[in-house]
């Protein structure tokens, strides 16, 4: 079967199935730090070989998924290509496989042409910025720190202030508590002197 | 009348472990603390314990859901970070407190350095607090393989590695030594699933064990002889241990958990490495760039991977045992030498930590 799959794929273009390098150096170089393909890609290794979300393992029908998302030239056609994460097929589905090639040679164009209300790790941080940030776009606890930190602050103001409050009383509470503790004790050593 | 040798080491203990003063007088209602322009020292060793009993809390948590296999472990790692209901919340705190309590555990014992808090009769509280540090850096070791991603297994790898070449400054008949301790610490030739087994059991019994054991030890020791002097001339001032200063401990105690929650709930630990590090270990894929140990192990890190290793052992070797004798070595330094010396120390430290990479880098080219 597996065989089968392969002939497939070359039949129908390898080529095509082939990842962009352009759009991970860009992402790498502009982020500040290494990335892989996993950032739109199913496998981290990219989408050629045979292990899991790779061509070499896709089944007839994944095949088929596969090609039909090759042919979405046009933005707005929903794809769901097997090789792609949610991601990458959401790129497809903004923008289409004809802009997305075209912007092989501006792939600092792609955050733009993609969009900044798309958010699916729902992290408070869009697609596009992650993808500019070098960071994972599917990994809500995966973002630029400094813009996680802020969202999540924003987010939880309000138990952060309730802990606070929660604190400044427990140690209004405990200071009472080991003053009286003090007072009591000179209390008891003095009276035992006295005796 | 010269005392025989066991009356020597029976007094040597009885006048570092005073047990006489294990009563509410002199431990609690009598017990002053100096205060001087270095009181902010004597903080450092109770939020030091405040982060390790932040670990122990939040570490018993995490063994609910942990899985300590190489087929489950990063998958367990994610089920507590994305599934588990705060669970990425107890996590963060894990691995935030894991650093700060190291940060504290390292300033502590500068601080000590600094006002010569090793001077007699402390020698044995100074000597467990350094046994502390070494278990507190063994604590962040082992820690580090559990995820079993990237980042851990591969920055384990290169730990243990250096071990194997300490055997090439051996003489012939001992070489063999050092690939025995790797391959003893490994549990294999390789790093794989008796690796992960032994350090899971190093990292959440072992290690607990023998940190209970010195912590007791050095606690009391603490306790019975109270804080050191810290400065050279007797301080002008001091505070009632009961109820102020202890309440200040508290106060400080409260801000450093508001500052962990903060942080642990809005800023994951994951996203300060970059996301191929912490994906599953790939025996058979190739390593990604940006390997690194934590950021406390930079200080030897760097050298290391700029230095001949023979330098490396001199050094850590005649540090380490600087370390153990400095109440012998240092009986008759002033308190402003143990200051330049400590805050030395402090300045490597920090440089090799925060600039270590770009030193590393114009180095080598």
């Amino acid at each position: 079967m597996r065989q089968i799959s392969l002939l497939l794929v070359l039949l129908t273009g390898w080529s095509a199935a082939s990842a962009y390098p352009e759009f991970q150096r860009f992402s790498q170089e502009h982020g500040g730090q290494p990335i892989n393909c996993a950032m739109c890609h199913a496998s981290g290794d990219g989408p050629e070989g045979a292990g899991r979300g790779q061509i070499g393992s896709l089944t007839p029908d994944e095949l088929n998924r596969l090609n039909a998302a090759r042919g979405a030239f046009a933005a707005g056609v929903l794809v769901e290509s097997p090789i792609l994460n949610e991601f990458g097929n959401k790129i497809i589905y903004q923008i289409g496989k004809t802009r997305f090639l075209e912007l092989r040679a501006h792939p600092e164009q792609l955050a733009d042409a993609y969009g900044f209300a798309s958010d699916l790790d729902v992290d408070g941080i869009p697609d596009a910025q992650e993808y500019l940030d070098g960071t994972h776009p599917l990994n809500e606890v995966h973002g630029n720190p400094w813009r996680l930190f802020l969202h999540n602050l924003a987010a939880y103001k309000l138990h952060v202030f309730m802990l606070a409050l929660a604190t400044a009383a427990g140690l209004w509470g405990l200071s009472h508590l080991l003053f009286g503790l003090a007072q009591r004790t000179r209390a008891s050593a003095a009276n035992h002197n006295s005796n | 009348m010269r005392n025989s040798p066991a009356q020597s080491v029976f007094d040597f203990i009885t006048s570092r472990l005073p047990l006489y003063k294990l009563n509410m007088k002199d431990m609690v209602t009598e017990k002053e603390v100096p205060v001087h322009r270095m009181s902010w020292g004597y903080y450092l060793g109770g939020l030091a314990l405040f982060f390790f009993g932040i670990q122990v809390l939040t570490g018993m948590m995490l063994l609910f859901y942990y899985e300590p296999t190489v087929s489950e472990a990063h998958e367990s790692v994610e089920y507590i970070t994305h599934f588990v209901t705060m669970g990425a919340l107890i996590r963060n705190m894990h691995a935030w407190s894991a650093s700060f309590m190291i940060f504290c555990v390292i300033a502590h014992m500068l601080t000590a350095l600094a006002m010569k808090a090793f001077a007699k009769p402390r020698e044995m509280t100074w000597i467990a607090g350094v046994l502390l540090v070494m278990v507190t850096f063994a604590f962040g070791f082992t820690g580090y393989l559990l995820p079993w991603n990237q980042i851990a297994v591969n920055a384990t790898k290169v730990g243990l590695a250096s071990i194997d070449q300490v055997g090439q400054y051996l003489p012939d008949a001992l070489s063999h030594l050092a690939e025995e301790v790797r391959v003893t610490i490994q549990g294999a030739p390789a790093i794989g699933q008796a690796t992960l087994s032994r350090f899971f059991a190093l990292h959440v019994v072992i290690l607990p064990l023998i940190v209970s054991g010195i912590l007791g030890l050095h606690l009391l020791s603490v306790q019975l002889h109270g804080m050191s002097q810290g400065v050279e001339d007797k301080p002008k001032r001091k505070e009632k241990f009961f109820p102020f200063f202890i309440l200040k401990d508290f106060k400080e105690w409260g801000i450093a958990f508001l500052i962990l929650f903060v942080l642990a709930l809005c800023l994951p630990f994951d996203s300060l490495f970059p996301y191929p590090l912490l994906e599953p270990y790939n025996a058979l894929g190739s390593t990604p760039d940006g390997i690194k140990p934590e950021w406390y192990f930079f200080f030897v890190y760097y050298p290391m991977e700029m230095l001949p290793f023979w330098v490396i052992i001199v050094v850590m070797t005649i540090a380490t045992l600087g370390l153990f004798a400095a109440p012998w070595i240092f009986r008759n330094s002033s308190h402003k030498t143990m200051r330049w010396i400590a805050s030395a120390v402090a300045g490597y430290m920090i440089i090799m930590t925060l600039f270590g990479e770009q030193i590393y880098h114009a180095v080598k080219g």
